[in-house]
């Protein structure tokens, strides 16, 4: 392929006259074109080799059995070096012998390791030079094999022993070579069953045999498209299918339609980018009992639609959004003028079409006493802190409440929070401040530990300016929560020992879940102390002083633990003795080969 | 001493004699013969509602459950249970009643 404009630019330079530009040339690679540019040429490569070729020649002499014709390789190079010196046909016959046995041995190989970079290429080609030399002194010879020490003769495709040098018989031979490939199919295999172990941990899920309905389930979700009906295939299987469709992203008009039916009160779609405006509506002319819709990535969900599930959705009262960018204002407004009173649910995430007015819409129509979970985040509409200093005004018997990523860290600060706290901390369960960076220990101390009693569920992750004062204040006897049962402090990066031992030793018996990732002034005291009985899932990632003795500890200390990860934590190793039930995901052992 | 067989009859008056042990990995015929207030734990029969065809395939899968579960700490590898296309809902749906 690469021999034809080799040769024309070799004529080129030799007449000086190419050009860049001026140069009339086919298709070629990159790597053609850079190496033109850096002045190499193939040819010279060539042209060098042959010369140190040359050079062994004479010891190359005395041997003849070497010599295999093949008149059929490169007949037009031969041409080209004819006129040269008469002896180059023979050299060139030679080189083709080689170069034969060398593709040869290369293909038993089987793969390509990193020495064949380019680099070391030029010192391969020595080496092998040189195995030939010795391996064309001795054909023809007769030796004894080293193994049997039966005398037999050496011919080309006797093979040596790469440390002692010594030859195989034919018979040894054969042998070695069955064990080679017995010994590489076994490496392939058990590196094949680590790969499967490592991708189920990644998945959290045991190499084990798949049910039958998961069989089923892979099956029909590949050929969705052909299925006209689901039938009676049970609600977990309906959500399953509904899970790995959204996940495989195939879930779209047509499979939509599978989901829906009369009976079905709640509807949970995980990805619809693919749903049209048309379908949205189908989903409320379909399935119009349906009282609590999920509905994540409707970047089509459409104006109409919204005002169209305001007037015929009549049980809606649960309603969550993602990404509802193209619902502006004036709808939202109107559907929460409509709607707000029913709703006992609203989340929405990730839209900029949802501004202070909107949200004082919401506050203002909603039903106080039934109203019981708001979910507002990413909405980069919400530019005034008065907005959200509106929250505790209206809304008096929340159970849950996400406010998270803002567009501003200011927007959310500590004074909202306590004011929100003191009126709905009765009845809340779940908070969630994810990235409201603004917040300090300020609302810990007076706001989540004098109100907050039934406070079961805590996220703070990104709140970098939480630190161990105020977690020793909100856990150091605080007798009217009787404990936490999941808690995120993913990067809250000014929190250290004491704060967590505090917690620890307030919620030890009730947590579930727990993540301190990247927590990362953490040493092993905390966990000296932990005695979670109740801990299931553990994120301990980026915390640097954990090794493989604190992963031991953990298991003891925790007898329930199931999930621990620990990504970015380099002590942690295989020699790690991990309980059979007990997956540990992120170590660097753990790797796909 | 319980036979080591039990008999399945589907709704089109077909027979599957099959292993206990294999019958056991579902979990509603092993719930079957281990209560000994139902009638299936004396007679080792079952009444099914299931056609021949869909049984056929869930007794396969029964023995290839049997067989790899056994012994699959040894290599590990286990080949894919194949089923068709077309059969695929309705096992859905068998599976979901026999819970394996």
């Amino acid at each position: 392929m690469s021999r034809r404009p080799l040769k024309y630019r070799r004529e080129e330079s030799a007449n000086g006259t190419q050009t860049e530009a001026s140069a009339i040339r086919g298709p070629n690679s990159a790597l053609t074109e850079f190496l033109r540019q850096q002045g190499i040429s193939a040819e010279e490569i060539r042209q060098r080799h042959l010369r140190r070729v040359a050079g062994e020649e004479a010891t190359l002499e005395d041997a003849p059995g070497v010599i295999e014709i093949n008149r059929e390789t490169e007949p037009d190079q031969r041409a080209e070096e004819e006129e040269q010196e008469p002896d180059q046909e023979e050299l060139e016959i030679r080189i083709a012998a080689r170069r034969k046995r060398r593709a040869a041995r290369d293909n038993n190989d089987g793969e390509y390791t990193d020495s064949d970079s380019e680099d070391n290429l030029e010192q391969e080609d020595n080496h092998i030079d040189q195995d030939a030399v010795e391996r064309a002194r001795i054909v023809g010879d007769e030796v004894e094999c080293f193994r049997c020490s039966t005398s037999f003769v050496v011919s080309v495709y006797s093979e040596q022993d790469p440390e002692t040098g010594g030859y195989y018989c034919v018979d040894c031979l054969k042998m070695k070579q069955e064990n080679d490939r017995a010994i590489r199919k076994n490496q392939l295999a058990s590196r094949k069953k680590r790969q499967r172990l490592a991708v189920a941990l990644l998945d959290r899920q045991d190499v084990k045999i798949p049910s039958l309905q998961d069989i089923s389930i892979k099956r029909i979700t590949e050929r969705i498209e052909d299925v006209d009906e689901l039938g009676d295939i049970g609600a977990i299987n309906m959500k399953k299918i509904a899970k790995i469709i959204c996940r495989n992203r195939s879930l779209n008009d047509t499979t939509l339609s599978l989901f829906l039916n009369t009976a079905i009160e709640v509807l949970e779609l995980w990805d619809c980018s693919k749903i049209t405006k048309d379908s949205y509506d189908k989903i409320c002319s379909f399935a119009p009992n349906i009282k609590k819709l999920t509905v994540l990535m409707c970047g089509r969900f459409h104006n109409d639609n919204l005002n169209y599930y305001a007037t015929n959705f009549k049980n809606l009262t649960s309603l969550e959004l993602d990404g509802p960018f193209l619902i502006n204002n004036q709808t939202w407004q109107s559907f929460f003028k409509v709607k707000g009173k029913d709703l006992t649910s609203f989340k929405v995430s990730n839209t900029h079409r949802f501004d202070d007015t909107t949200l004082e819409t919401l506050l203002q129509n909603v039903d106080a006493e039934k109203f019981q979970s708001l979910k507002l985040s990413r909405l980069a509409g919400i530019k005034f802190k008065d907005s959200y200093d509106m929250i505790p005004m209206y809304l008096t018997n929340l159970f849950e409440l996400e406010i998270s990523y803002p567009e501003h860290e200011e927007l959310v600060d500590d004074s909202m929070l306590i004011n929100t706290l003191s009126i709905n901390g009765e009845s809340l369960n779940t908070l969630v401040l994810d990235g409201c960076a603004g917040l300090t220990d300020e609302f810990l101390i007076n706001g989540i530990k004098p109100f907050a009693s039934k406070l079961r569920k805590l996220s703070l992750q990104f709140l970098d300016q939480i630190t161990d004062e105020g977690f020793v204040g909100l856990f150091h006897e605080w007798h009217t929560n009787l404990g936490l049962n999941e808690v995120f402090l993913k990067k809250c990066f000014s929190l250290g020992d004491a704060g967590i031992l505090e917690m620890f030793l307030h919620s030890n018996t009730t947590l579930v879940e727990l993540s301190l990732n990247s927590v990362k002034d953490l040493t092993v005291l905390p966990f000296q102390v932990m005695r979670c009985n109740n801990l299931i899932y553990l994120d301990i990632g980026f915390i640097r002083s954990i090794d493989d003795r604190v992963l031991e500890l953990i298991q003891k200390n925790c007898k329930q633990v199931k999930i621990i990860d620990c990504y970015g934590n380099n002590k942690c190793t295989a020699a790690a003795k991990i309980r059979e039930d007990v997956k540990v995901i992120g170590r660097q052992s753990d790797t796909l080969w | 001493m319980p036979s080591k067989y039990i008999k399945l009859i589907t709704h089109d008056k077909h027979q599957f004699i099959i292993s206990r042990d294999s019958a056991n990995v579902s979990q509603t015929i092993k719930a079957m013969l281990e209560t000994s207030m139902f009638k299936e734990s004396s007679t080792n029969k079952i009444q099914l509602e299931e056609n021949a065809l869909i049984m056929n395939k869930i007794c396969e899968y029964f023995y290839y459950n049997l067989k790899y579960n056994s012994n699959n700490d040894e290599d590990g590898d286990i080949p894919e249970f194949e089923i068709p296309t077309e059969m695929a809902l309705e096992l859905l749906v068998a599976s979901d009643y026999f819970n394996c």
